[in-house]
């Protein structure tokens, strides 16, 4: 909320320009999301099928009020991002916990604390400019859409394979992908290490746990093992 | 003192060699867990789930009580060494530890708030081992309305009084009910939201919907960004010095455990969300005194009261909790919840009849929490500078685990594809809402607790017959609403007047 505010103190040419209206509105899809669910939410609901002889409150009753909440929010959200536009912050993190609660219960000052609390705030965006050199820089703000997408690429290609192939390859070169995609630089020791980590896991759950895990390709190999 | 006569039974059975070992096991992989950036005590739990389904009931809870520990005495260790707490409950920990650290102190600070972690742990569980029993009497008043009651005094706490934005903590709490909607409805046998899918038609598990948000959330969410930042160069030093206490500091520092202490055991039978709020109130109260007493040292070479307080209230906080679990089966934080899950993964649903029905599963459970805490302070007190190792594990080998151990323990589950797929989409979910800033921790308590309000909310309807007075209708559910309402009125004051301040700040410096 301070951050919103902070911004509007400064920005006084905000509006005119499209594109700049829209960048410090991007919040909007989640709205419209919430919003889509809701009337999802509201169809499934009246189309649900009820069986006869329910008692008073049905299955109908707690996803109605559910939807008519989402509904009411996503609303109430929509409002709140075009009245006060923001510009993302470099580094955001969920806003678990309310900074002006802490520092109250905590009597936070204007020292390091807030700094540790909510990097974004106004007051240790100051502090935190006078010792960025030793600190995590970030060089351009935002998410690096290649990355995310190639991780989510991963994901999916391992639950794709994992029960055709097995366990132990799809964990293997899932954590291999992953390794590459968080920039390590030794691909060839990390093969050995995403085959320990697998084979562990593997010994671990079949032999010792007892648990069974698909073993793919290599079925009747772990017969004798487990 | 049926209890201390049922706590000897449950030592005898948590003492078996076989428990120990378990207990062992537990306290290591929770504590390791706990340590490494970015991993809390909830996660440790949910991470180590699968570990456990393999064993019979008896040793899965002991297990889970060391792990369930082992989390939050590893929790602050990288908060204290390079002032990134894995935690939101470290945070409060962090101010004055990485102050001590940076003056040549790490060691004592980790002994400390190892110290700490156990001095509220044990004050914390002793007070359950008294207390549960009369809670569970407490409890037996309780009808479907004070349950609901309950339930929605959690959802507003946690949504609207602790998180940094209105709005945005309402819209997660509404995403985590729907999940809970998805399965059949228990009470008519209806189909809901399961769009014919047989997997589903037991509902998304929490363990999926709280690895998605925290860990392959996390996983994408960091990846995402690791291109665009320089890493932090290196680890802080432990250094010299001894972890152990001596006398003028036990004059210190015993008080400010015991204050600690005092703030965190309430909060564990509170629904806010964990420890975070106990944690910042210690924290606060040692301030407030060492600004009293003239100290030089806290706020600038570090105190070892701002240790020694918030962690032991993060550690009462987490016994009590554990108590409230098991007494009225209500989890009033992410990790308790994952206890719940677990409970539930056996068949059990705790609340007050669990000391009846399954007394031989509950002792050993307390009588282990007991031996956890020791086993911990002795693996945590002289070995600090070990565990610290992890935290040089390169980020990469870091995130690759997390993401297998993620997919492992989903698919332990109930070896589902589908779970996979949920537990994706979730970790994409985890990401938007990381990059808006919307809380996650209303999701997972809503997540956790919609059913049973659901369940209740109709309950008391139905006895009503549609009269909705019902759910004001004793003394605990006025009082409950009531302290709703004032917290409400609280934190909009606060808000108020912190948006003033800030205001009239920015005046004052133009």
């Amino acid at each position: 909320m301070t951050a919103t505010e902070h911004e509007r103190g400064t920005g006084s040419t905000q509006g005119t320009d499209r594109s700049r209206w829209l960048r410090r509105r991007v919040e909007l899809v989640v709205p419209v999301a919430v919003l889509i669910l809701a009337v999802g939410l509201g169809i499934g609901t009246a189309a649900m099928e009820v069986p006869p002889n329910t008692a008073a409150p049905g299955p109908r009753f707690f996803p109605t009020i559910v939807a008519l909440l989402l509904g009411v929010l996503a609303v109430a959200y929509a409002i709140s991002v075009v009245r006060n536009p923001r510009e993302l912050p470099e580094d955001s993190r969920p806003g678990e916990l309310s900074a002006d609660l802490l520092e109250d219960l905590g009597r936070l000052d204007a020292t390091s604390e807030i700094g540790v609390v909510d990097p974004e705030h106004p007051r240790a965006r100051a502090a935190a400019a006078a010792r960025a050199a030793d600190a995590a820089i970030v060089e351009r703000p935002g998410l690096d859409w290649r990355n995310l997408l190639l991780l989510v690429g991963a994901l999916a290609g391992f639950v794709l394979v994992l029960e055709p192939v097995g366990w132990l390859l799809s964990s293997a070169a899932l954590f291999w992908t992953v390794c590459r995609i968080f920039g390590s630089r030794r691909p060839l020791f990390d093969i050995g290490v995403s085959a320990l980590v697998a084979g562990t896991v593997q010994l671990a759950f079949s032999a010792g746990l007892g648990l069974s895990l698909p073993s793919g390709i290599f079925e009747g190999v772990f017969a004798w093992i487990s | 003192m049926d209890q201390l006569t049922s706590l000897l039974g449950g030592f005898s059975v948590a003492l078996e060699p076989i428990n120990l070992l378990w207990l062992l096991i537990g306290a290591v992989l929770g504590t390791a867990v706990g340590v490494l950036p970015g991993l809390g005590s909830a996660m440790a739990v949910a991470l180590l789930l699968p570990v456990t389904f393999a064993l019979d009931p008896t040793g899965a809870f002991i297990m889970f009580a060391s792990i369930y520990f082992g989390g939050l005495f590893g929790d602050s260790t990288a908060g204290i060494l390079l002032n990134t707490p894995g935690n939101s409950s470290a945070i409060a920990t962090t101010f004055e530890g990485h102050r001590m650290a940076r003056d040549g102190r790490a060691a004592k600070a980790l002994g400390t708030s190892a110290i700490g972690a156990f001095i509220g742990g044990t004050i914390a569980t002793t007070a359950v081992v008294f207390l549960a029993p009369y809670l569970a009497t407490v409890a037996s008043l309780f009808g479907p309305a004070e349950y609901f009651a309950l339930a929605a005094f959690a959802f507003v706490a946690i949504s609207s009084v602790v998180a940094e934005s209105v709005v945005r903590g309402l819209t997660a709490l509404g995403l985590g009910l729907l999940i809970t909607l998805v399965g059949i409805d228990q009470a008519s046998g209806a189909q809901r939201f399961t769009m014919g899918a047989p997997a589903l038609f037991d509902g998304i598990s929490i363990i999926v919907v709280t690895l998605g948000l925290l860990a392959i959330g996390e996983v994408l969410y960091v990846g995402s960004r690791i291109r665009r930042e320089r890493s932090r160069t290196g680890t802080l030093a432990i250094g010299g010095g001894s972890p152990f206490l001596r006398g003028a500091e036990w004059r210190k520092a015993l008080p400010a455990f015991l204050r600690g202490t005092s703030f965190g055991l309430p909060f564990g039978v509170i629904p806010v969300g964990g420890s975070e709020v106990p944690t910042f109130l210690a924290y606060g109260t040692e301030k407030r005194l060492a600004q009293r007493r003239r100290d030089p040292d806290f706020g600038t070479r570090g105190a070892i009261q701002g240790v020694a307080g918030p962690e032991a209230a993060g550690n009462a906080t987490a016994g009590t909790a554990m108590g409230a679990l098991l007494a009225l089966g209500l989890p009033t934080s992410a990790t308790a919840a994952m206890m719940l899950a677990a409970f539930q993964q056996y068949g059990m649903q705790p609340g007050p009849l669990l000391f009846e029905r399954s007394a031989d599963l509950v002792w050993p459970l307390i009588a282990s929490l007991f031996l956890g805490l020791v086993i911990l302070l002795v693996l945590n007190l002289p070995f600090a500078a070990v565990w610290a190792k992890l935290l040089v594990i390169p980020r990469h080998y870091l995130y690759a685990g997390i993401t297998v151990v993620a997919m492992l323990g989903v698919y332990a589950i109930a070896s589902s594809t589908l779970d996979l797929w949920l537990l994706l989409a979730i970790g994409v979910i985890g990401v938007v809402m990381r990059r808006f800033e919307i809380p996650l921790a209303p999701v997972l308590i809503a997540a956790i607790l919609g059913p049973l309000a659901e369940t209740e909310l109709r309950r008391a309807l139905a006895v009503s017959e549609g009269d909705p007075s019902v759910l004001v209708g004793s003394p605990i559910t006025v009082v409950l609403y009531a302290v709703m309402a004032a917290a409400v009125a609280i934190s909009a004051v606060q808000h108020l007047r912190h948006a003033r301040r800030d205001a009239r700040q920015r005046v004052g410096a133009r």
